[in-house]
């Protein structure tokens, strides 16, 4: 699959903020569950690296910013796009001490800015016709199974042709290797998945058929934002 | 952007009127058989047409637009215009009826820079959704959309419109709509409007429907993780939200910087696409005149006599007064909804003594 630095680096971003709050979701109008909060830190904040690792993980903020600001009827996401101008303040400071290189830089901002704007729209009501707040996390292993199974049940049921079936079935596996799934995970619902296809006198699709090109400089900035949380 | 307005969060660009579908509930003004006076027909070329985007986008500052129709794919420079948004870092979704999205077709649009599809999904049984879409096989190809789209890692939510015929069916156009991977779905109970004001009566859920409906909706939230929202809205006086605690609801936003202002294919701005009421052409007048507080106050602050004394008034708004206009030629009318149960309304519903606001502003 021919996916675009940007489009990358956009996933990895709504992911990182997804994880960081541990999910995302819409919040009813009416009814408001408050979100964890997001981790703080009491050590002090010098370098722009620091400042950078902030902005990262002040999405718990920004998700309770959003709900205040909706509650007073604002909605112009005043603190995400402080976050957005401070991330890349940071960013400009740590890029003219030699720590990135420009095209990298650009690749983590457009990271930060498309988990800003997620968090802030699964955390805005919605109102007439706002298209559905969509959960971007990654999707775990047992929903890949759920609906392999309800799948499998249909096509036995034959209410959806084996044409339909074998179409949606190739697009869960095809998930499989997009989302980042842990092997055990991978491996369990991948036999799972091929002794299905063995019941059904089929070949399952090989892993190798699936490609993902992902340029360097993506690697490099997906990577720096997982140094940069993970303290390395 | 010359504005001093804040951004404006979405906008609907309606690129075509054409569509290979009949759906019964469609709400579109220009396919309104009742309409004594015609909506404007045609659309502009396709270098008007992203003159206009580029307006729009520098005189609103918007970062979303969906594009919608008709079927946005009958029109052949839709790829031209996603592109066009995305270099502009305008987020886009596409509303479509799936028909003519093939694996090429989705593969295009995804690279171009579409973050989202939303394609009606009517039924778990495909003579029913095919019923309602009045087009032969529609059902297999809006599933077969949902695959392709998935194969390319696109995102998908499925739009089920809630109607007489289909609405028991809910709960298991749910499970089928995440078994191809949609990440969340519209419960939309029908709007009446275009082609669907002609069976308005025919084709309206029940209060007791809906209200069975959402208990299926809640269940399937929890059974199988996907969100559900309702985007048109539920009054709360008709049916009380609470005891759906999963499921979003949401309101009419006319107005304010949420809106969600329709601009047609010849660039005719509407306070939304369920209302026939054009504020004026954008390729004549600015977003900021055509949006002023005198242009659109009437639009913003219409509110039916029977919710003046209500709790909910200020979020409800009595439900889409688009809805009203379009019925029964007024901002203020009862919207069908409210119209067919009001009378269930007046034993649930809260009063208050808080003045309404007369001015928007």
């Amino acid at each position: 699959m021919d996916l675009s630095r940007r489009d990358f680096m956009k996933l990895v971003g709504i992911s990182v903020a997804s994880l960081a709050l541990t999910r995302c979701r819409t919040l009813p109008v009416t009814c408001y569950a408050p979100l964890p909060p997001s981790p703080t830190t009491t050590e002090s904040i010098t370098t722009a690296r620091d400042r950078l690792r902030r902005c990262w993980l002040s999405f718990g903020d920004l998700a309770q910013a959003t709900i205040e600001e909706s509650n007073q009827g604002m909605s112009d996401n005043v603190f995400g796009q402080q976050l957005i101008a401070d991330h890349r303040q940071a960013l400009d400071a740590l890029l003219s001490e030699g720590g990135l290189t420009p095209a990298v830089a650009d690749l983590i901002q457009e990271a930060f800015d498309a988990a800003v704007y997620h968090v802030w729209r699964s955390n805005a009501p919605i109102t007439c016709y706002e298209p559905m707040i969509v959960d971007y996390a990654p999707v775990s292993a047992s929903v890949l199974v759920q609906q392999s199974e309800i799948l499998q049940e249909l096509a036995e049921k034959g209410t959806i042709d084996q044409v339909l079936l074998s179409k949606a079935q190739a697009a869960i596996e095809h998930d499989m290797a997009y989302y980042a799934m842990t092997d055990e995970e991978l491996s369990s619902l991948y036999e799972r998945l091929v002794a299905e296809w063995d019941r059904q006198g089929q070949a399952a699709p090989s892993f190798e058929e699936v490609d993902l090109e992902i340029t360097p400089d993506a690697r490099a900035a997906a990577q720096f934002i997982i140094n940069l949380l993970t303290r390395k | 952007m010359t504005s001093t307005r804040p951004p404006l969060q979405a906008l609907i660009f309606e690129v075509t009127q054409r569509c290979n579908h009949a759906c019964r509930h469609c709400y579109n003004v220009w396919q309104d058989p009742l309409q004594s006076a015609s909506y404007p027909d045609g659309q502009l070329d396709p270098a008007r047409t992203l003159e206009l985007l580029a307006r729009v986008i520098e005189e609103t500052g918007c970062r979303h637009i969906t594009l919608t129709g008709g079927e946005p794919l009958l029109r052949p420079d839709l790829l031209q215009i996603v592109e066009f948004l995305n270099q502009r870092h305008v987020q886009v979704t596409v509303i479509s009826n799936g028909r003519l999205l093939d694996e090429q077709a989705a593969a295009a649009l995804i690279q171009a820079g579409v973050g989202l599809f939303e394609l009606p999904l009517l039924s778990h049984l495909g003579e029913v959704h095919n019923e309602l879409s009045g087009a032969p096989g529609a059902w297999q190809a809006v599933l077969s959309a949902m695959s392709n789209i998935r194969r390319q890692h696109g995102q998908v939510v499925a739009a089920f419109v809630a109607t007489r015929r289909n609405i028991e069916h809910l709960q298991e156009t749910i499970r089928l709509a995440f078994a191809f991977g949609a990440r969340g779905v519209m419960f939309n109970r029908f709007n009446p409007g275009g082609r669907g004001r002609e069976r308005l009566e025919e084709i309206l859920p029940s209060l007791g429907q809906v209200q069975t409906a959402l208990s299926a909706a809640e269940f399937a939230i929890q059974e199988y993780g996907i969100p559900v929202s309702c985007s048109i809205p539920i009054q709360p006086c008709l049916i009380d939200h609470s005891p759906y605690p999963h499921v979003s609801f949401g309101f009419c936003s006319a107005g304010t910087d949420r809106a969600y202002y329709a601009i047609d294919p010849l660039g005719n701005l509407r306070p939304c696409n369920h209302s026939d009421t054009i504020l004026g052409n954008l390729l004549v007048e600015s977003f900021a005149a055509l949006t002023a507080p005198e242009r659109i106050s009437t639009f913003a602050s219409a509110i039916p006599a029977f919710c003046s004394d209500c709790d909910h008034r200020l979020e409800c708004q009595g439900g889409c007064k688009a809805s009203a206009q379009v019925c029964y030629g007024s901002l203020t009318a009862e919207e069908p909804f409210l119209h067919y149960n009001h009378a269930a309304a007046i034993k649930t519903r809260p009063t208050t003594t808080t003045p309404i606001p007369t001015s928007f502003g």
